[in-house]
């Protein structure tokens, strides 16, 4: 029977009333709707970027309050000089106990002899999965150029750090780690909010959202900070705040958490702490290092002039039955550098007391790392080329 | 799978092209019922049992029902041929599970007992061959699912405190001890929406209103047609199973409008209901360390969320079912607008109120035997909707509110001092303060608290705190804007540059503001 034959059965006088608020919108409408939505979300961004001043000056890096604003750090990339080389890794470069001006960046700009020649482009509390995220969807300004990238084998030295433990872990920067089920075993997001990280990681314009909430809203969304509380007693809302005192694009001048004068710059030792035990996971079945493979492919693909630093781990923190097992893993990465025929550097283990941890250096063992990379001949070499 | 999530919108970029592309073949009912299963599986998939099980059991009631003799002729029992099958298989089946029950692990005993009474009852309804009967089976086994996933702790937990107040040593098992071995005790979400959809049929067609639906596949895709499976509204055969006769063509309007609809509700709960249960949840959470006109904004906040919450879900049900070319029923028009509280529940939960109008109040008698009877029906009726939102007292006793408040204020409404002197803002304001305070057991977690809230809004101390400006900001802009549409300066809001306007206002406002997920509160019940 065809369609116009049969009766409608529904009547024009059983049709239920559209609604209640004549918010009914024809197709023309539909269309002006999505031409002024689509034109915000692609000149919002643009336009904040030029009226929100960012000038990094040679020793810049990310504030670690801003870590998650993955929007500034596309733009910190942007902002690299042509002439100096991004230094791109986790804490160890970005600098854990230190203040920016003792990172290693810092210091290797003063071995070349030019300040700024080393951009800090670290950000705190990434690892291999998640920087290959953020250079995949944030890294584009790293093209066509030199760029050192650091590998950490802490993030190899657990199934829980590796991230391939079955047992659900909390980490940070989850929407940059690969939202494919079972990718990451024991990242047990639904599928929402997978969806919604890849979503938000591919369009630029909810990088700009999250930099808003994370630069004027303290890391919340502006409904959420108006009814943040002030802290007094009794809890009431406090929705007449205006935003402020704005989190900086900069680092604070004085950061009681790090540099030499604070309580968490001291070796590692002189906690009383014993060398550990490690579980190793071996690089065939590790996620991390799969995933920093991935990035120095990526590196290259994009035409970059890619080195690696691995390490500097602290050795003697290790167990000395581990010691053998570490440096065949060592090895091994340097083997596989070696075969892909990225230039690489591993640099001798720093004397232990240089180190705060495991493998954040303190800002003398920045200091001595960057001396020592600097006498390197390929290094050197690769780096005034 | 909430409609305001991204697997939502992927289910539905497959769904709504799917099922235009086969609307001309025989499949887009089974395309239609398939996807609708896949919504409900995608919480539990162990739920769609329930659902499958009370379709099929009502459809197979109302085919027995149809082979009885209607209302006001003789019963012939056992004359008809499929009743005669229906009492051989159903004597059958019941003693082959009262044996197995006896005989049987302990542990499945009670799940097979009942299924021995409800078989059995069957068995009995083949026998005497009376619509009644089986109407009455299908009364039986809704509220049994109901009453037994909703209402059995709350029983057990008020029934043993009863006893052990009075020295028994006898307690009453907790309903979990009561499932077979590895089956959860959960509440099946949107239980109370299918089984009054459901019930409705059955009770439709023993009172002549519908004819039998004779496909199985339509009837369980009306079941749990999935816009609205969830949390309503809940929709009558009469309305919606001739939707489900022919698929409809593909008409732009429908698109459009169905957009039109999800935006507002989308709006409604992402950026307004989610917004005020931050605040409301905050002061909830501990009323006793609030004062006075914090409570009072928390409970004036929490009118606003609910209303925002439900209207806001209901609009995205009906944008989804238009944009697949089906209607779905009015849930609410602008309730807060109401000048009494009959008119308010005329407003609210309209397909919920009008469904305890039909099979509650009339049958109860309704308004026709005197002012005394009206009033203990009205009664009845409230507490029972009070009930159905939930296992609480603080439930049954919102219920009783609305019923004493209506019962108070019928006859006033009704006198024309009220009609025409008393002032329109007079009226609104009066029933959405008394709308509120009964919000209060609603949203409260238990009565002593319901108690200690209302204590402290009107007789608490008052403190200078700073006001959420932005939240009542929102609410006044909304509250303006129904106020418009219920005046003579509507023509206003159809302009078509603020509609437009509006549209991408609310549209930036989600992708900069949106407060982020959270499930609906009438998913709960």
């Amino acid at each position: 029977m065809s369609e116009a034959a049969t009766p409608d059965p529904r009547s024009a006088a059983s049709e239920p009333p559209f609604g209640v608020n004549e918010m009914r919108l024809t197709g023309r409408h539909w269309l002006v709707v999505a031409a002024m939505v689509l034109a915000f979300v692609a000149l919002a961004p643009l336009l904040w970027a030029r009226l929100e001043r960012f000038e990094p000056g040679p020793e810049y890096r990310v504030p670690y309050t801003l870590s998650a604003d993955y929007w500034l750090y596309q733009r910190r990339l942007a902002a690299v000089p042509a002439d100096a080389i991004p230094v791109v890794g986790d804490s160890v470069v970005w600098g854990e106990y230190v203040r920016a001006d003792g990172s290693l960046s810092r210091f290797l700009s003063r071995e070349a002899g030019l300040p700024g020649r080393f951009a800090n482009c670290g950000i705190d509390g990434v690892f291999p999965l998640a920087i290959e995220g953020l250079l995949s969807h944030y890294g584009g300004a790293l093209r066509s150029r030199k760029a050192l990238l650091q590998c950490n084998m802490l993030w190899m030295s657990s199934p829980r750090s590796d991230l391939s433990s079955d047992k659900e872990e909390t980490f940070n920067h989850t929407s940059l780690v690969p939202q494919r089920f079972g990718a990451v075993p024991c990242y047990r997001a639904d599928a929402a909010a997978r969806l919604g990280a890849a979503v938000a990681r591919s369009v630029g314009f909810f990088g700009w959202v999250n930099h808003l909430n994370s630069r004027y809203f303290e890391q919340t969304s502006l409904p959420r900070w108006t009814l943040q509380e002030d802290g007094d007693l009794p809890a009431h809302p406090n929705a007449w705040r205006l935003p402020g005192p704005p989190l900086s694009l900069y680092e604070p001048a004085s950061d009681p958490q790090r540099g030499p004068g604070s309580r968490r710059h001291r070796p590692w030792s002189a906690g009383g702490r014993s060398p550990q035990s490690f579980e190793w996971v071996g690089l065939d079945a590790s996620l991390q290092w799969a995933a920093f493979r991935r990035t120095v492919a990526l590196l290259r693909e994009r035409g970059c002039d890619a080195m690696v630093v691995v390490g500097p781990f602290n050795e003697p923190m290790v167990a000395p039955e581990q010691r053998p097992r570490f440096r065949a893993m060592r090895d091994g990465i340097a083997d596989w550098l070696q075969r892909s025929g990225v230039a690489h550097v591993v640099p001798e283990t720093l004397p232990s007391a240089l180190y705060a941890d495991a493998s954040h250096p303190l800002t003398e063992g920045y200091a001595e790392l960057a001396r020592r990379l600097w006498q390197d001949e390929e290094f050197r070499t690769w780096a005034v080329r | 799978m909430l409609f305001h999530t991204l697997p939502f919108l992927l289910y539905m970029a497959v769904v709504a092209p799917g099922f235009y592309a086969l609307r001309r073949t025989p499949f887009w009912l089974p395309w239609l019922l398939a996807a609708s299963y896949f919504f409900y599986g995608w919480w539990n998939p162990w739920y769609l049992l329930l659902v499958v099980y009370s379709t099929g059991l009502d459809f197979l009631l109302v085919l027995l029902m149809d082979h009885c003799p209607a209302r006001g002729e003789p019963c012939t029992p056992r004359r008809d041929r499929t009743l005669r099958w229906a009492l051989a298989a159903f004597g059958g089946s019941a003693a082959a599970l009262a044996v197995v029950a006896v005989a049987g692990p302990a542990a499945l005993r009670p799940t097979l007992i009942a299924f021995t009474v409800l078989v059995g009852l069957m068995a009995v309804g083949a026998t005497l061959a009376d619509r009644r009967m089986w109407l009455f089976i299908s009364l039986f086994n809704n509220l049994f699912l109901l009453l037994f996933f909703k209402y059995a702790r709350f029983v057990a937990e008020n029934l043993n405190a009863a006893l052990a107040a009075l020295g028994s040593p006898v307690m009453m098992p907790d309903p979990a001890s009561l499932t077979p071995p590895g089956w959860e005790y959960l509440l099946p979400v949107g239980i109370s929406f299918f089984t009054f959809q459901s019930m409705s049929y059955t009770i439709d067609f023993y009172l002549g209103r519908v004819e039998r639906e004779r496909s199985l596949l339509r009837f369980a895709t009306f079941v749990c047609f999935f816009p609205q499976l969830m949390a309503g509204p809940i929709e009558r055969a009469r309305h919606m199973l001739p939707q489900f006769r022919q698929a409809q063509p593909f008409r732009p309007a429908n698109l459009t409008d169905g957009l039109s609809l999800f935006l507002v509700g989308l709006f409604k709960k992402l950026a307004l209901a989610n917004y005020l249960s931050l605040y409301v949840e905050r002061v909830y959470a501990d009323p006793a360390s609030f004062p006075s006109q914090d409570l009072l904004l928390a409970t004036f906040a929490f009118a606003w969320q609910i209303f925002f919450d439900f209207s806001g879900y209901t609009d995205m049900a009906r944008g989804v079912a238009k944009i697949i070319g089906f209607d779905l029923a009015l849930n609410f028009r602008n309730p807060y607008t109401a000048t009494g509280l009959g008119d308010f529940w005329q407003r609210w939960h309209i397909s919920l109120s009008s469904w305890f109008r039909d099979y509650v109040y009339i049958p109860l008698g309704g308004s026709r035997g005197g002012k005394a009877a009206t009033y203990r029906n009205l009664f009845i009726t409230f507490l029972v909707s009070g009930i159905w939102h939930g296992a609480n007292w603080t439930f049954a006793i919102w219920g009783v509110m609305h019923a004493l408040g209506v019962i108070a204020t019928r006859e006033l409404e009704r006198s024309p001092f009220y009609l025409h002197r008393v002032p329109r803002l007079v009226k609104q304001a009066g029933v959405f303060a008394y709308v509120c305070v009964a919000w209060v057991f609603f949203r409260a977690a238990d009565v002593p608290q319901a108690l200690l809230i209302l204590r402290r809004m009107f007789a608490g101390p008052m403190t200078l705190s700073a006001a959420p400006g932005l939240m009542l900001a929102l609410i006044g802009c909304v509250w303006l804007y129904q106020f418009l549409y219920e005046s003579r300066l509507r023509p206003l809001l159809t302009a078509a540059p603020l509609r437009v306007g509006l549209a991408a206002g609310m549209l930036v406002y989600l992708a900069l503001c949106s407060s982020g997920g959270g499930a609906f509160i009438y998913f709960q019940f």
